[in-house]
């Protein structure tokens, strides 16, 4: 087999190009940083009812993309799992990862970010426009809030104007849509300030809202990745819980489960979803939880099955018979032979789960609504298929690629715990 | 089961009968309404006749279609059964054809596309690859309709070609629908046959100088196929109770989008009648998926009476 790059170094690579094109945004958030605690000694009022999830997540991100490429060259000998060459699985899973950590550093407007729809609605990918950034607010505010509304991005921006095309001479004059539009430039008479004139690109389009689909993208792998990640552990609490008990005990509280559990498995999951959605809500929580408890069957029976088996084989009745104590007998005989299934089972349901989410958000019932999914905008995007490709191409590839991944990586690990299954 | 959706739906908050009149308008006719759904009664005695109606077959009526449930139902079984039927069968011929091509030569050229090309198809979410189906066939192509069972200007067509306007729109679907389950049979029955050859009986067929073809046929299929056809039933269960996503996405008038709509607008005889449905289709498909494994493997009705 020839020799590829490894994991490390396209991790490591990919991490450095977001620290040297996002340099000034990082030292940005380093300053925020750097005021905010300031702030927070200063005047601790002001300071507490600024922490929001936003602030901490632009910090956390710029801290990490520091950290992060250190961690990787220091300890590069015991970081073994990322020493094997890419494969397409392990590049989608860098790739999602960086997404999920440094969506702040990635994107440059927020998700639901929308200005002159007129101007901005169905753009093409790699299209870009126009931007005028009035700069009238910015020395009103003190160093902190100015800096805050650089790097912080908001759904709505006051300063910011987006146009088809800009003309500078006494007055600036814009063009949305052919109408004339124009603005006093400072030093003359009634000034409106100075402009920053730039363009705002998007690299993968805006859907009818003239929102960026970039950034829609990347904050929907976000809220996938978490609920995926939070409904996994929930199925795993779950399943492996009450597999266990019903597995070691037996019983009548073991029959009662496997029906229970027979019950669930006999009718289509997603319309026990849908309904439990419908009925109370279709909060992000509501859906996290809805989702694990809705996976809990097959893990049930995989733990059940594989702990009834055990029970029977000889070198654990040897060592029930020396006297094991239960403690040391759970830890050191069961849980290795039970963790390899588990781990298959669970990443195949985090693959589930994530499919499921996109399919309800696709329905209208998931968190589409208020946060950006990749089945809402597949949905949205059915309404323009005529003109607007890139709105269901892209959130439509992320997620096969994403599904890919899940599919590929728990076979693999499959052949791997498994070694009588040839490849 | 059932009993399990009948108490979601009590405990769970909104009102069917808010949906037809305002309380603050005419309280009177509010409540009026309520009484015809009988949703005035305690929850005891709802459950009783509930389950009582249940048996006989009785589902009540409909709050939104005002017709009884079992009628609605039927309209929309008669569609999802034709449907799941064809693409069932669709699957599993094109999976058992295409498996038999790959495990000519394993891990051959052919073979290998094969099994990438699954694992890909396996990994598209359905509303993706319809959206996409839509997309190149009905809206760059202008080959095939994009929506609907039939045409508008259906009523005035005469039979032939009403036959093929029907046809036109559920080729769209039909392939939505197939491509996973193709995909999913092709894997599993491909790793079947390919662990059955490597099993010590089929070299000692060979020793007695069979043909490939002829151990392939009367050995190695019946052994490979018998674990596929449980699998097989869940899949017809599933489908019968309503291919889903594929119903949204070209606005077909199925099981799944009526269960769904039911829900949605809180019509509680009508989720209930289709759960049922739904149910029992899917224990009867799960039934006939044994019945035929025990014709192929007669070993198992032998277990079965020891």
């Amino acid at each position: 087999m020839k020799k590829v790059i490894s994991n490390r170094v396209f991790l490591f690579s990919v991490l450095i190009l977001i620290l040297v094109f996002r340099f000034e945004y990082i030292i940005n958030s380093f300053l925020l940083l750097f005021y905010f605690i300031k702030l927070f000694f200063t005047d601790y009022s002001i300071a507490a009812g600024q922490c929001t999830l936003n602030l901490f997540d632009c910090f956390l991100s710029a801290i990490l993309i520091i950290i992060l490429p250190a961690v990787i060259v220091i300890y590069r000998k015991s970081l073994r799992f990322l020493n094997s060459g890419v494969s397409f699985s392990s590049i989608t899973i860098i790739i999602l990862f960086i997404l999920y950590v440094f969506a702040p550093l990635i994107t440059t407007s927020h998700p639901e970010f929308q200005k002159n729809i007129n101007v901005t609605k169905l753009l093409p990918p790699l299209s870009s426009v126009d931007q005028i950034h009035s700069l009238k607010n910015h020395d009103a505010l003190g160093t902190y809030f100015s800096l805050k509304q650089k790097v912080i991005k908001n759904s709505f921006d006051d300063n910011l104007l987006f146009a088809d095309s800009i003309k500078k001479d006494s007055v600036l004059s814009y063009f949305q849509k052919g109408q004339r539009y124009s603005l006093l430039i400072s030093g003359a008479d009634h000034s409106e300030g100075d402009f920053k004139i730039s363009r705002k690109h998007f690299l993968l389009g805006t859907d009818e809202f003239g929102r960026d689909i970039f950034s829609r993208l990347v904050y929907g792998a976000r809220i996938s990745i978490t609920i995926g990640i939070l409904s996994v552990l929930i199925t795993f609490i779950l399943g492996s819980l009450l597999g266990f008990f019903a597995g070691f005990t037996g019983g009548i509280l073991d029959s009662s489960l496997n029906r229970l559990s027979e019950m669930f498995l006999s009718f289509p999951v997603i319309f026990l979803i849908i309904l439990i959605i419908a009925l109370f809500g279709n909060s992000i929580v509501s859906i996290i939880i809805v989702l694990g408890f809705s996976g809990w069957m097959g893990l049930f029976k995989i733990v059940r099955g594989e702990i009834i088996t055990l029970k029977e084989k000889d070198y654990f009745l040897t060592a029930k018979l020396l006297g094991v104590g239960n403690f040391k007998l759970i830890f050191s005989e069961m849980l290795p032979v039970i963790s390899a299934p588990v781990i298959v089972n669970l990443i195949f349901q985090f693959g589930n789960v994530i499919l499921a989410e996109s399919a309800l958000s696709y329905l209208g019932l998931g968190t589409g609504g208020i946060y950006p999914s990749w089945g809402g905008m597949i949905e949205s995007g059915q309404s323009y298929i005529t003109h607007a490709w890139w709105m269901i191409l892209f959130p439509g590839l992320a997620l096969f690629f994403t599904l890919f991944m899940t599919n590929s990586l728990g076979n693999r690990i499959k052949i791997v715990f498994n070694p009588r299954v040839k490849k | 089961m059932v009993c399990f959706i009948f108490i979601l739906l009590r405990i769970s908050p909104g009102d069917p009968s808010l949906k037809f009149v305002s309380p603050e308008l005419n309280p009177g006719l509010a409540q009026k309404i309520k009484e015809s759904f009988g949703l005035n009664k305690p929850i005891a005695e709802q459950f009783i006749q509930f389950i009582s109606n249940i048996f006989t077959g009785n589902f009540g009526v409909s709050y939104e279609f005002r017709k009884p449930v079992a009628g609605v139902i039927k309209n929309y079984l008669y569609f999802t059964f034709v449907f799941s039927l064809i693409s069932f069968i669709i699957q599993i011929t094109i999976s058992y054809f295409l498996a038999l091509l790959s495990v000519k030569k394993i891990n051959g050229i052919v073979d290998r596309f094969l099994n990438k090309t699954s694992l890909v198809l396996y990994a598209i979410p359905s509303f993706v690859l319809g959206v996409f189906l839509i997309f190149i066939f009905s809206e760059k192509l202008k080959l095939l309709p994009a929506s609907g069972l039939m045409s508008y200007d259906s009523e005035s067509l005469s039979g032939s070609a009403r036959i093929t306007d029907y046809f036109l729109h559920m080729i769209l679907p039909v392939i939505t629908l197939s491509l996973g389950g193709i995909a999913v049979f092709y894997k599993y029955l491909r790793d079947n046959l390919d662990e059955v050859f490597n099993k010590p009986f089929v070299l000692n067929s060979y020793g007695y100088g069979l043909s490939k073809k002829e151990i392939t046929k009367k050995h190695i299929i019946p052994n490979a196929i018998s674990p596929l056809i449980s699998i097989a039933g869940v899949e017809l269960g599933i489908l019968f109770s309503g291919a889903l996503i594929t119903e949204v996405i070209f606005g077909l008038p199925g099981m799944g989008r009526l269960t769904v709509n039911a829900i949605l607008s809180r019509d509680y005889p009508l989720v209930v009648g289709c759960t049922f449905i739904s149910g029992v289709l899917i224990i009867i498909s799960n039934l006939l998926a044994d019945l035929l494994k025990a014709e192929i493997d007669k070993r198992l009705i032998a277990g079965m009476i020891n």
